[in-house]
């Protein structure tokens, strides 16, 4: 995987959209799209061309959660990268994003460090199982 | 014969008895000292039953009044309350945006700064060790004069965005006003429902616990509101995961 990796940033709140997408930007990832919640991002990510997903958990419509599940559950889709970004912070919610197969999990508020850690991380276990 | 009128008879008997006595005596003075006394008797009981009453008006006269304040409270109060924190999200969202567009704005005027400057320097540390010839001597004046006049005028206007920046923040204030008055709509409300329940107590408990939806979300974690064991940060979530072997 390089720089031209294509990533869909899913979050219900434009200001929160912008702030990952230039913090990608800042990082070398030119390429991304952005979601307002599951339902609508669901349908983009089946139509292809995506290799990293970066989703919130509370939004309107289909939550986080979800949109994690049907992406595993869709055989086309089941290996890619999500990345849960997220102020979501019960323990039995972290545990649960865990089980449904989330590939990381940063909780906001974050910092771009942290963000770019993880991401390095998902990058670097998928480069080491290929 | 009906139990009303045996206590009727029990309560009133003697003193009729003694009325008739008094009169088939000829008392005058008892005659009328025992009808005193049972006129009283009769007007203590219809005192109690109008106090009784006056307590009734009064509690449905404080329940009218919470109603018609419940009733303000619902149709009028808590949709202005939802129009003033969509007003909040409104004020909330065009700052970031707008504190968004200025730091947009100025990021590349100070990278051409520092491009420049880096430029320039490589040259000047080669004037100062003298090995600079007439040319690119000509050309480093050139560079510093552009070098100078752009610098001037990218500071300034990052000078300009950052203030932008600063009064952006505005909305703090104003959205800070907003929700505290939606905090006290919301207290009034909580008063006004625990007078409700408390007025019309019917004494069985009914009412089902909420169902929480946690494939919903909870929203962020709020200080002193308990939602359960949450992590505190970062660090938290990452030993919590590798926990879990991840």
């Amino acid at each position: 995987m390089s720089k031209d990796m294509k990533f869909l940033v899913v979050d219900d709140f434009s200001t929160m959209r912008r702030i990952i997408k230039n913090l990608l930007n800042d990082l070398g990832y030119a390429n991304v799209t952005e979601a307002d919640d599951g339902q609508t991002a669901l349908p983009m990510l089946q139509a292809g061309g995506f290799d990293f997903l970066i989703t919130d958990w509370n939004m309107p419509g289909m939550p986080g959660l979800d949109l994690l599940k049907a992406v595993r559950a869709d055989p086309k889709l089941a290996k890619m990268p999500v990345l849960m970004l997220t102020a979501e912070a019960k323990r039995e919610q972290i545990i649960e994003a865990a089980q449904a197969g989330v590939n990381g999990y940063v909780i906001k508020p974050f910092t771009a460090v942290t963000l770019k850690e993880k991401i390095d991380k998902i990058l670097e276990q998928r480069a080491n199982a290929a | 014969m009906s139990s009303g009128i045996l206590a009727l008879r029990e309560e009133y008997g003697p003193s009729i008895a003694a009325l008739a006595g008094a009169l088939a005596a000829g008392d005058e003075t008892a005659f009328l000292s025992e009808l005193d006394a049972l006129v009283r008797r009769r007007e203590m009981t219809l005192f109690g039953e109008l106090r009784k009453l006056t307590g009734d008006l009064q509690s449905a006269l404080e329940r009218f009044r919470l109603d018609s304040r419940l009733l303000v409270l619902a149709e009028k109060e808590v949709p202005d309350a939802r129009h003033r924190l969509d007003h909040v999200l409104k004020l909330t969202d065009e700052a970031a945006h707008r504190t968004m567009d200025l730091v947009e704005q100025s990021a590349p005027l100070a990278d051409r700064t520092a491009t420049s400057a880096a430029e320039i320097q490589l040259v000047w540390k080669r004037f100062r060790q003298r090995r600079v010839d007439v040319t690119e001597f000509q050309a480093m004046v050139v560079k510093m004069d552009q070098f100078l006049n752009e610098a001037c005028a990218d500071m300034d206007r990052v000078r300009g965005n950052l203030s932008e920046v600063l009064l952006a923040q505005g909305y703090q204030d104003l959205s800070g006003q907003i929700i505290r008055g939606v905090m006290t709509l919301v207290s009034e409300l909580e008063v006004a429902l625990a007078d409700l329940i408390r007025l019309s107590k019917s004494g069985a408990d009914t009412s089902k616990p909420v169902k929480e939806e946690p494939a919903r979300g909870f929203g962020p974690a709020v200080p002193g509101v308990n939602n359960g064991p949450a992590v505190s940060g970062q660090q938290d979530v990452d030993a919590l995961l590798s926990g879990l072997g991840m």
